[in-house]
């Protein structure tokens, strides 16, 4: 009788799942303390939108005894009257890392390949592997995407490019010059996936939208997400758009009512009431920006912060000792070695006291390790 | 099949099905020798491992359950060729598969030498475990390479230098002699000075090698890393060949053997021949090891560095309360969050007559591993025995494992204490949950 994992194909086998940190309760009587500070997933830390808490308020229990809409029939309503498009280009996951293997599915067969950034969000080359697909990973060139690099990567069992745009975890973003240009040198022969989780913490003209740019370029797609600016990442609510050919494809492989009833009202709710959150998370951002940055500095610490509501800073010794450390001080933050960039950690950025908190916690830190340097 | 194609597909293999029969003595042999050729061994090499597996064949005919055939698989592992025994214990008293089952238990019985002589005739053998009653008894043999001269000469490379992640065979040779050149032989791979070894090492996996090269594509460090279990990586280096560049090369090097691990099923990373060179900052200081190493060579303090890959959720471990103050200290040193539950030893009343150790033999390195396999009443006389065997037999260092996700092997603290074990390091993630690295105490 073969063994379970002789039944298992090889690259599954190989491939190692993520592992979620576990609950809060169990890591605080762990390292021992009583409260903890998530700034490592960058969540919005002001919680969701007026509207959509209100309908969160709302939600009766008795409705969760119903399936909800199978293909989330409102909330793509209320998009399509946002972004002025049939509701038929929408497709909404649970989170936008459904959609990645739903477009993965959707275009990919043995032998094609992904192109994407070496550093970046781990699920398009996470994916892409499970599935047997080759991905390219393409350095980052001065933190940011390398558009000539990833064209040069291109051949004809290319199926998907994946752009983060912003990148996470570097925050850099390509401007609407540079997304042409790479778009032109694409010209049709590949989807290109265009991953806006964080377009909304951009605000400069020069940002290109993505929305906009599929209508010149039938090939693009975008991904955005309820889970960071709009506080819902409880929720699991993703969506991806793009031409309506493109997108009755991806449906194909998308598995139905995977959006539960509670996220497909909220979401549609934080979508009305956008403005005033929005203005007010920057803010958030910027303030707990101004703190850090000039005291990163004054500590002599290397940072790379461009847009979105995290920060990374180089540490002086290994990541994974500064989290345990901070751990112990009730802050967690995200170690950068499965990103790619060891010796880095990333911070979300949220309000002032947490983030007085954590300053304080990382000066202790930083004065335990430069004592017991290896 | 000519035989240069071998390595073109996947490592080939012959499987036998054995019934535990001393008649078939002949078959088991004959395949192993005629194995090994195909698979690249001379014919010394190939006399070698057939003799080991006419010993361990002999062995199990003896010890092994009756009620399956014993499985023999031949296996080409790019540099060498391992035989490797599956078996059930059956209701045959484990005891037997002791490396040292026999040495003072039953003196003078000399049939029970059987492991000892095959462990002379190979590069490496030991037993493992992989079910209740399954376990697995293999020997290795090496193909022999030519050796070849380092090279001491000063190399002047030309910065910027650049990653090279798949060297072509001859980039690595080149690179290994350079290193051979720059740094003593406990500090880097034996194979290093037979470079065509090398080579092939890293051609069919057994290692993992990352090139710096300068911009004539000249080599300009080196950095090398194997599998150790399923979660752990250990690696040899960072070498660099311009002490002009030593900084920028190893951390080039570091940086680019941790993303290689970063997004892999690869937990930690630990030294193995860690070199002057590693970057600071890098990695975590474990403590040392006193290596004598083998004869005629001097000891070494050996240091171990630890990286752990990812975030750690923290963990419980199982030991004998005698050790809390060394992981207290270990731990709190570390910045591990650690239960500590106190494991006491089983009442002997509740314990088998005999407990099961498995031996890991390195001879190049002069180094035994020990590992409990089962608990027993005769653990203490077993260990004592069994360190005795192995000084016999010419290797003067002996480390004990501990898996701390297990009580048993946590409480068995005092017994090896009273052995002349003392733990030396914590290595975290490096078992079920973490391992307590003891070793023989040095008596000179
Ligand atoms: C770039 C990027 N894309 C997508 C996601 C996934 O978001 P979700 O699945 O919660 O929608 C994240 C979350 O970390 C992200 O950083």
């Amino acid at each position: 009788m073969p063994s379970i994992a002789e039944l298992v194909p090889e690259h599954i086998r190989a491939f190692e799942a993520y592992t979620p940190s576990r609950p809060d309760p169990d890591l605080m009587r762990q390292y021992g303390v009583d409260h903890l500070h998530r700034l490592n997933n960058n969540e919005n830390a002001l919680g969701p939108p007026p509207n959509a808490r209100a309908v969160i308020e709302a939600f009766e229990s008795r409705r969760s005894a119903i399936y909800p809409s199978g293909d989330c029939y409102t909330l793509r309503t209320a998009l399509s009257e946002r972004f002025g498009k049939d509701p038929e280009r929408f497709l909404v996951g649970n989170g936008s890392c459904e959609v990645i293997a739903s477009v993965i599915k959707a275009f990919c067969e043995k032998g094609d390949n992904i192109i994407t950034a070496d550093k970046t969000f781990a699920v398009y080359e996470w994916v892409a592997e499970f599935s047997g697909f080759e991905a390219r990973l393409i350095p980052l060139n001065n933190w940011a995407f390398d558009p000539d690099a990833m064209l040069a990567a291109m051949d004809s069992r290319t199926k998907i490019l994946f752009v983060c745009n912003p990148n996470n975890p570097t925050g850099t973003w390509w401007d609407r010059d540079v997304m042409e240009r790479f778009l032109r040198g694409v010209a049709g022969r590949a989807i290109v996936v265009i991953d806006e989780a964080y377009c909304e913490y951009v605000d400069d003209e020069r940002f290109p939208d993505g929305m906009e740019l599929m209508e010149r370029h039938k090939n693009v797609v975008v991904f955005r997400t309820f889970s960071k600016m709009y506080a819902l990442a409880g929720l699991r609510v993703g969506y991806v758009c793009g031409q309506k050919e493109v997108v009755d494809y991806i449906r194909r492989t998308h598995i139905v009512y995977s959006v539960n009833s509670m996220g497909q009202p909220a979401a549609a709710a934080a979508l009305k009431d956008d403005a005033g959150h929005i203005a007010a998370t920057r803010l958030m951002v910027a303030e707990a920006k101004a703190l850090l940055l000039p005291a990163f500095d004054e500590l002599g610490l290397k940072y790379v912060s461009n847009a979105g509501n995290f920060v990374m800073v180089e540490t002086p010794v290994s990541d994974s000792l500064i989290y345990r450390h901070l751990m112990r001080r009730g802050i967690m933050v995200r170690t950068m070695t499965g990103f790619r960039f060891p010796n880095w950690i990333r911070v979300s950025m949220v309000q002032l006291p947490v983030m007085q908190e954590f300053l304080q916690a990382l000066r202790e830190v930083l004065g335990i390790v430069a004592g017991t340097r290896t | 099949m000519p035989a240069s194609t071998l390595s073109q597909h996947a490592p080939p293999q012959l499987v036998l099905e054995l019934p535990p029969e001393t008649a078939f003595l002949p078959s088991a042999a004959a395949a192993a020798e005629n194995a090994a050729q195909v698979f690249g061994l001379d014919s010394g090499g190939a006399l070698r491992l057939a003799l080991a597996v006419e010993e361990f064949f002999a062995y199990l005919c003896r010890h092994a359950g009756r009620e399956e055939p014993i499985r023999l698989t031949l296996s080409q592992g790019g540099t060498f060729t391992r035989a490797d025994f599956r078996f059930r214990a059956g209701e045959v008293s484990l005891r037997a598969l002791n490396f040292a089952a026999s040495v003072d238990l039953e003196a003078g019985e000399d049939l029970e030498l059987g492991l000892l002589v095959a462990a002379r005739t190979t590069d490496r053998c030991g037993l493992t475990r992989s079910g209740p009653d399954v376990f697995h008894l293999h020997a290795e043999v090496d193909r022999v390479y030519p050796e070849a001269e380092a090279i001491t000469t000063p190399q002047r490379l030309s910065p910027p230098l650049r990653l090279e992640p798949a060297p072509t065979a001859g980039t690595l040779q080149h690179a290994a002699l350079l290193a051979a050149g720059r740094y003593p032989a406990r500090l880097r791979p034996h194979s290093f000075t037979r470079p065509a070894r090398f080579a092939d090492m890293v051609a069919c996996g057994q290692y993992q090698a990352l090139l710096a090269l300068d911009t004539a594509d000249r080599p300009a460090g080196l950095l090398c890393w194997r599998a150790s279990g399923r979660r752990a990586v250990v690696f040899s280096g960072p070498y660099v060949f311009d002490p002009q560049l030593a900084q920028d090369t190893a951390r080039l090097l570091t940086e680019g053997f941790l993303a290689r691990v970063a997004r892999t099923e690869v937990l930690c990373a630990f030294s193995e021949r860690p070199t002057a060179d590693l970057p600071q900052g890098w990695f975590e200081s474990l403590g040392n090891l006193t290596l004598r190493g083998a004869e005629g060579s001097e000891s070494v303090e050996q240091p171990a560095f630890f990286r752990h890959l990812r975030e750690d959720a923290g963990a419980a471990v199982w030991a004998h309360p005698d050790l809390f103050p060394f992981l207290r200290r270990e731990y709190d040193r570390l910045a591990f969050s650690r239960d500590l539950l106190a494991a006491e030893p089983t009442p002997p009343a509740r314990l088998p007559e005999h407990s099961l150790l498995a031996t890991s033999l390195d001879r190049l390195r002069s180094l035994a591993i020990l590992r409990p396999l089962l608990d027993g009443r005769d653990i203490e006389a077993s260990l004592k025995a069994h360190v005795e065997a192995i000084h016999e037999q010419g290797t003067s260092d002996i480390l004990l494992h501990l898996d701390l996700s297990e009580p048993w092997q946590g409480a068995l603290f005092p017994a090896l204490s009273a052995c002349g074990f003392v733990p030396r390091l914590v290595l975290p993630h490096a078992g079920a949950s973490d391992m307590l690295v003891c070793q023989h105490a040095v008596h000179s």
